[in-house]
This record gives structure tokens, C-alpha cells and sequence, in this order.
């Protein structure tokens, strides 16, 4: 605790070091100033606080309970469980960006597309845990349950539920700033009120005090709302919470490809279906015979086709190298620390923090601070990978196994060979699940860059689509978007496969 | 086939994969009769308690405790097991660990006997602690107690004391063993120690290295209760003596 407020201090101390640098630039509102603006406009930001603070419950509520729905369902089902992986990660991978204003012209003004944003961001990184709570308990326990002659249901009763608690309660930590995160965006697509609509108000206007204002009180409100169910957790549970370590999804295997088409085709099936049920106009709500048609066979499609690829294109050009960056300097970073402990247990708390930051919020921050140019939105993606990576590394490292530890403390071995031989491999399995994890992550990040402040890549052309009601190009680019981050996901879990297959192999459930 | 008082296994056999773990195991262990197996790490003792209680299914062979598959005695909660690794749930105290088993036996709640049998392993003054607090000797108590408050028929006990000391080890010794006689339980106990094997027992079988066989069949005509002074007496030595012999044999056999 005492390590966390030193942490906190010092932050400060430097925020406001560097805003008294480079006062006379006007980029950085320092913490007295950001103090002040948030005084003087209190009635402003608590209405705006309140708007936004319902939307992202309400989507917390219902994004949790379509979770907590699925993983019910896997659990009578087992044989759904890739089905209803496979279809949550599709829709995970779905960018914000352009279903916000789809979202938009479906259910017209009021708060529908913030809820759903907010719902959508979090039901995954809750789901996912609790799939894998749900399978955690370890076979001895089961055998006590066996031995009584009592079957599923008393496993399901006295072990599993009660077992998957704490995996519920690490996803519905970091769902709480994540469906924040969600209700701004939604705001971003055209809502009347709310945190979202006063940041890009301020970010027009160029604003300094009102920008950092509003993203240190969104920050705030996110560490918040992580530390309130982290404590509420702690007092529940007894047990510390678990590293969340979902396996990779199903391998490259003869069936891994049967999955991953039966996911296709039911989510071209689900997605006609929908338009279809819904009744929806076929001029906004494309269905994806109207996208295969706008990328094959129209009469523009090879123009549709080139806009796209070089959007595309630019855009790789800004998150890949920002995406790397943000896994290397997270990875790095927490084996440093690893090397000096005293520094850890003063950075770690912090980093636990700013990592529940809605950092996409942060965006017309950091392009005040980087620039429109390439620079600021590498810089956005990186910082968007590097915090979940790097308490994802640490908390691997600190798994390295006690007993381990000692044998080579018996030995009297340094810091750094213990952390090569023990630590480091102890460490991979969580630097795989961030890298997984932080896939779609980067694209959201890119695409929210793009979209508020530079207007290029892929995120400038959906946003210029919806502005114009080009829905054809609107779709195509939500369809490639997320193909993409689909793609980039599976390519990471091979390569996780492979190397937990020898590193950690009790990571790898067959 | 008659129904047989006591656990009768006939030609057990239990392979994982290439490794075979039990060959064409056979044995009768007396109702009521503590017996103990003694044998290298890794020859298959805990399989075979594990085929014992039907929690895994032998790929030849049968098991018939009193004339019945294992898992209609499993249904009425007549078997208790004290597994190698203690696996006590973390979120239940050491008490509601105990009072767990009698509530997945289907028999009603029993306090009493919960903190007579914590009393009795040691533990009485942690009842109320999580096993995350308790060291490691201590979670194979809960465990043992957990299997007794059941009052089984068969007691099946995986190396119980292996990380309890010396003198805790001697007092369960004495306290334990009428516990499960008065119950009349038929008790199956893996341990590494001889001495242990014939201080509790009526009986010790000597196993080979894996695959499991039976290389010696001793009995231990030692009259219950058994008394502290027990191990320093010629006859105790004796049978000691014998076991440590086969053992070596079945060692060097291999
Ligand atoms: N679930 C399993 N899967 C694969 N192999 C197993 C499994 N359980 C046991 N074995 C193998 O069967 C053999 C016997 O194991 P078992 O646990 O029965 O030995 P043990 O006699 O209890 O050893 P110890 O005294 O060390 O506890 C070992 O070679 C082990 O590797
Ligand atoms: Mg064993």
C-alpha cells in the first residue's frame, strides 16, 4: 500500500515536472491545473459522469450476463465450447469503430449503441476466464466427489462454481473499466451527452486543461471501478486471485480447421439471419452477400478493393511496429524489475492502475503530445499492449514455482540465472496470452486514433464511410478489420502452441 | 461368484499408455482387517487403490468389495479415500473440509464428531483455519479426519503420515488405528515406512517395482491395541526384519 502511494506520488510529481517544462508549448495541463479546470466545471463533468457511468453499468450488467449465459451453456454443453469460443472471439475482434456508427443509424439516437459497445467490450474478457475457471479444478478434487459416488452435478455444486469464482472475479475487474472504455466510444458516434461527446467537444476546441481533465477524471473513475470489485472480490474469496491464462484455442489440426469453418459459416449464417429477423433496411444493414458482391463482382469493386488495401496497408504501417514495441517493452520492462525488486514493488501497483486506464480516451492526449503523425499513433498502440503485457509478465514471473526458487537458491545462483532458467519460461505462457489478448486490442487502438485524430488508415476510412452512408465500403472494412485481427490472433495461438508445447506443457490442455 | 466378506481384486491389469502400472494383480484383504503395501515409488500403489475405491476402471480384471462392484458401496458413501496429495478444498475451513465428506456421503451433519476427529489428528485448535495456512503434515491430518468422519467400510489410506514428524506420526499411530476398528472398516495402507507398516497392520504385502505384484504376503500376529513399547520387541523386529528382506530381494529381482 505504502509502495503504491509512493508510486502514485511520483508519477505525479513527474506529470507535473514536465507540464512546468514545457509550459510555454501548451501541450501538458499539469495536476494543479487539471485540479482546478475540474473544480471550476464540476456541474459539467458530473452530469456527463452520470450519463456515462449508466450506459457502461448497464452494458457491464448485460455484457456479464450474456457471458455468465454462455459459459452456462458450454458447461451443459461441452461440445459447444469451441462453437461458443470461436463466435465470442469473432465478435471481440469486431472494431468498435465502425460498429459504433452502424450501431448508430440501426438504433437511432438515445444510448442503444453505448450500452451494446460497452456490453461488447467486456463479455469476452469475462467469458474467457470463466470458461477456464470452469475447468480449473484440479482432478483430486473431483476424485473426493467421486469417492462419495456423486456425479456432475455435485462437482458442479461443490467444487467447479465455487472454483471459477475467482476467474470471475479477475475478468469482471477488468470489465469494469472496459465497458467505460465501450460507453465513450458509443458516445463518440453521435450520442447528446456524456464523457465521450465532451471529449471530442474539447478535443476540437483544443482544449488543453479540459483534454487532460477529462482523461485523468475517465482514468480515475476506470482505476476506481478495477480496485472497488478487486476489493470486493478479496473480501469474498480467500484464495488470491488466479493468473489468467486461457489455453490457446484449438491447434492447426485437421479439426482446428473444421472449427474454425463451422465458426465461419455460423457467423455469415448468424449475421444474414440477424439483418434478416430484424428487418432492417438492406441500405445501412448489409448482409454478407451485398459485401462479397462490393469486394467481387460490382461494378467499382476493384476500386472498393484498392481503397481498401491501402488503408489497410497504412494502417499495418502504425500498429504493427506500435504492437511489438508495447509486447517488448512490457516483457522487458517486467524482467528488468524482476532483476530489482526494491523498484517493483513500487512500479507494479502503478502499472496494475494505469493498465485499468481506458487508454483509447487517452488518444487526443497523445497526439497532442506525438503529433497527427505516425509517431502518436505508434505510440497509442504501444501503450495499449504495454500495460497488459507487462503486469500479465510480472504476474508470470512471480508464478515461477517456490520450490524451484529454492533448489537454485541452493545453489547460491544470481538474480539473472535464476530468471533465465526459472523465471523467464515460468513468464512465456502469460506473454503468449497478452500478445493473444492484445491483437484486437491494437486494432481498437488504431482505429480510435484514426477515427478522432488523424483521419488515416483504416479507422479514417470508416469513419469517412459512415459520414457519407458509403455502408458497402463501411462493411467491407468492419468484414477485412476483423478477419485481420481473427487471423492475427490465430497466428499468435499456433505460435504459442508450439512453444508451450515444450516450455510449459501443463499449460497446453489436450 | 459367492458374495465374499472383505475386498476380493482378481487379475488386475492397468497400463497408461505404454507404461503398465498393476499386472494381473490378484488379492483378498479380510473384512475388517488392516493391511498394509509396502513397495518402491512408482510401482503402482496408488493405482491400485485408486481401481480399489472404482475410481479408475482396470482394463482386465475385476474388483468385489462384500460381492459388489466398488461403485455401489461408492453410492451409499462407504468408501473413504485419504489421497497422497491431501486435496482439500481452499476456500473451506479444515472443520467444513471434514463436514464436507458427510455431506457428499448423503449422511447428516455430525459437529461433534468433526471436532472429536480434528481432536483426535491434532488440528483442534485450527478447525477454523484455511489450508493455506496449514503446513503440509497438518493438511494430510484434515485429510485423514475427512476420511474418517464418514465411518467407512473401506479405508483406503495413501501414504497418510508422509509429511507428518516422527512423534505426531507415533501418537496417530496409537490413536488412530481403533478409530477405523471400531468402525470395522476394511483398511488398505500405502506406506514407505516398515515400521509403520507393522505397527498399524494385520497384515503387509511387499510389492515389486512397477508393474505392480505381490512378492511377499506377510502377517503381523501382533495383538491390538498396540503398545508404544511395541517397536523395540524381538518379535516386531522379526517381522521387520522379514519385509526389509523381500523388499531388498524384489529390488534386486528387478
Ligand atoms: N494418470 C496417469 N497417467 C499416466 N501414468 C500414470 C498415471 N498414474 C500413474 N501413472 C504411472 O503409473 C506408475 C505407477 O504410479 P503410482 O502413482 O501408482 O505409483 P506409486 O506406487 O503410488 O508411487 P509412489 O510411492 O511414488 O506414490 C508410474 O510409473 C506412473 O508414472
Ligand atoms: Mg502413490
Amino acid at each position: 500500500m505504502a509502495d503504491a502511494v509512493i508510486g502514485t506520488l511520483i508519477l505525479l510529481a513527474l506529470w507535473q515536472g514536465l507540464a512546468f517544462a514545457l509550459q510555454d508549448r501548451f501541450l501538458i495541463a499539469g495536476p494543479a491545473q487539471v485540479l482546478g479546470w475540474s473544480i471550476a466545471n464540476a456541474g459539467l463533468i458530473g452530469r456527463a459522469l452520470v450519463v456515462t457511468g449508466s450506459n457502461a453499468a448497464l452494458g457491464f450488467l448485460a455484457g456479464n450476463l450474456a457471458a455468465i449465459g454462455l459459459a452456462a451453456l458450454a458447461l451443459v454443453v461441452p461440445r459447444l465450447i469451441p462453437m461458443i469460443s470461436g463466435l465470442a472471439l469473432v465478435v471481440f475482434c469486431l472494431p468498435m469503430v465502425a460498429t459504433g456508427p452502424i450501431l448508430r443509424v440501426m438504433m437511432g439516437p438515445g444510448n442503444g449503441p453505448q450500452i451494446v459497445l460497452a456490453a461488447l467490450a467486456v463479455y469476452y474478457t469475462t467469458l474467457i476466464p470463466l470458461l477456464a475457471g470452469l475447468r480449473a479444478a484440479p482432478a483430486s478434487w473431483l476424485d473426493l466427489i467421486h469417492v462419495y459416488g456423486r456425479g456432475r452435478w455435485a462437482e458442479l455444486r461443490h467444487i467447479r462454481l465455487r472454483a471459477a469464482l475467482p476467474y470471475l472475479a479477475a475478468g469482471l475487474q477488468i470489465a469494469a473499466p472496459a465497458a467505460f472504455l465501450g460507453a465513450m466510444v458509443g458516445e463518440f458516434t453521435g450520442a447528446e451527452r456524456g464523457m465521450g461527446v465532451l471529449t471530442i467537444r474539447f478535443t476540437r476546441a483544443l482544449d488543453i486543461p479540459a483534454i487532460w481533465s477529462l482523461a485523468a477524471i475517465a482514468a480515475l473513475v476506470a482505476i476506481a471501478a478495477y480496485a472497488l470489485i478487486g476489493g470486493i472480490a478479496r473480501r469474498i474469496l480467500h484464495e488470491p486471485p488466479p493468473v489468467i491464462l486461457a489455453p490457446p484455442p484449438g491447434g492447426p489440426t485437421q479439426r482446428g480447421w473444421m472449427q474454425a469453418l463451422a465458426v465461419l459459416i455460423a457467423v455469415l449464417a448468424l449475421w444474414w439471419a440477424g439483418m434478416r429477423l430484424a428487418g432492417l433496411s438492406p441500405f445501412f444493414a448489409k448482409r454478407p452477400s451485398d459485401v462479397l458482391a462490393a469486394l467481387a463482382w460490382a461494378p467499382d469493386a476493384a476500386q472498393t478493393r484498392g481503397t481498401l488495401a491501402t488503408a489497410l496497408a497504412q494502417t499495418a504501417r502504425h500498429v504493427l511496429p506500435g504492437y511489438c514495441a508495447g509486447l517488448a517493452l512490457g516483457a522487458g520492462l517486467a524482467v528488468l524489475l524482476g532483476l530489482v525488486p526494491r523498484l517493483s514493488a513500487v512500479l507494479t501497483p502503478l502499472a496494475v492502475a494505469l493498465r485499468s486506464i481506458p487508454i483509447v480516451t487517452t488518444a487526443p492526449l497523445i497526439v497532442l503530445l506525438a503529433g497527427r503523425g505516425a509517431a502518436g499513433t505508434v505510440l497509442l498502440v504501444a501503450v495499449m499492449v504495454f500495460f497488459p503485457t507487462f503486469v500479465a509478465c510480472q504476474h508470470g514471473l512471480r508464478q515461477a514455482p517456490g520450490r524451484i526458487l529454492d533448489v537454485f537458491d541452493s545453489y547460491a545462483a544470481s538474480r539473472l540465472r535464476k530468471l533465465i532458467h526459472v523465471g523467464i519460461p515460468a513468464m512465456l505462457p502469460a506473454l503468449f496470452a497478452a500478445a493473444r489478448i492484445s491483437v484486437p486490442a491494437a486494432v481498437l487502438a488504431v482505429t480510435v486514433v484514426e477515427w478522432l485524430a488523424t483521419g488515416g488508415g483504416i479507422g479514417g476510412l470508416m469513419s469517412l464511410s459512415a459520414s457519407v452512408s458509403d455502408y458497402d465500403m463501411l462493411w467491407s472494412a468492419v468484414v477485412l478489420v476483423t478477419l485481420m485481427s481473427w487471423l492475427g490472433h490465430a497466428v499468435i495461438s499456433a505460435a504459442e502452441r508450439r512453444v508451450l508445447a515444450t516450455h510449459a506443457p501443463e499449460q497446453v490442455r489436450p | 461368484m459367492a458374495a465374499e466378506a472383505g475386498i476380493a481384486c482378481a487379475g488386475l491389469h492397468k497400463a497408461f499408455g505404454e507404461v503398465e502400472a498393476v499386472r494381473d494383480f490378484s488379492a483378498h484383504f479380510a473384512s475388517a482387517q488392516t493391511t498394509a503395501l509396502v513397495g518402491p515409488s512408482g510401482c503402482g500403489k496408488s493405482t491400485l487403490l485408486r481401481l480399489i475405491a472404482g475410481l479408475d476402471m482396470p482394463d482386465r480384471g475385476t474388483v468385489a468389495i462384500d460381492g459388489q462392484p466398488p461403485e455401489r458401496l461408492r453410492e451409499r458413501g462407504a468408501i473413504s479415500v485419504a489421497f497422497q496429495d491431501p486435496s482439500l478444498l481452499p476456500w473451506l475451513t479444515a472443520a467444513r473440509n471434514v463436514a464436507l465428506a458427510r455431506k457428499l456421503a448423503r449422511q447428516p451433519a455430525d459437529p461433534a464428531l468433526v471436532a472429536r476427529l480434528l481432536q483426535m489428528v491434532g488440528l483442534g485448535q485450527f478447525a477454523q483455519s484455511r489450508p493455506a495456512t496449514l503446513s503440509g503434515g497438518m493438511r494430510q491430518r484434515a485429510a485423514i479426519a475427512r476420511a474418517l468422519v464418514t465411518g467407512p467400510g473401506v479405508l483406503l489410506l495413501d501414504e497418510p503420515f508422509g509429511a507428518v514428524d516422527e512423534l505426531t506420526r507415533r501418537q496417530l499411530a496409537q490413536d488412530l488405528p481403533p478409530l477405523w476398528h471400531e468402525m470395522g472398516a476394511t483398511t488398505l495402507l500405502v506406506t514407505h515406512s516398515v515400521s509403520e507398516a507393522v505397527l498399524l497392520s494385520d497384515r503387509v504385502l511387499v510389492l515389486s517395482p512397477r508393474p505392480a505384484q505381490i512378492v511377499a504376503d506377510i502377517d503381523v500376529p501382533l495383538p491390538h491395541p498396540r503398545s508404544p513399547a511395541l517397536p523395540d520387541t524381538p518379535a516386531f523386529h522379526r517381522i521387520e526384519a522379514q519385509i526389509r528382506a523381500a523388499l531388498s530381494h524384489a529390488l534386486d529381482a528387478a
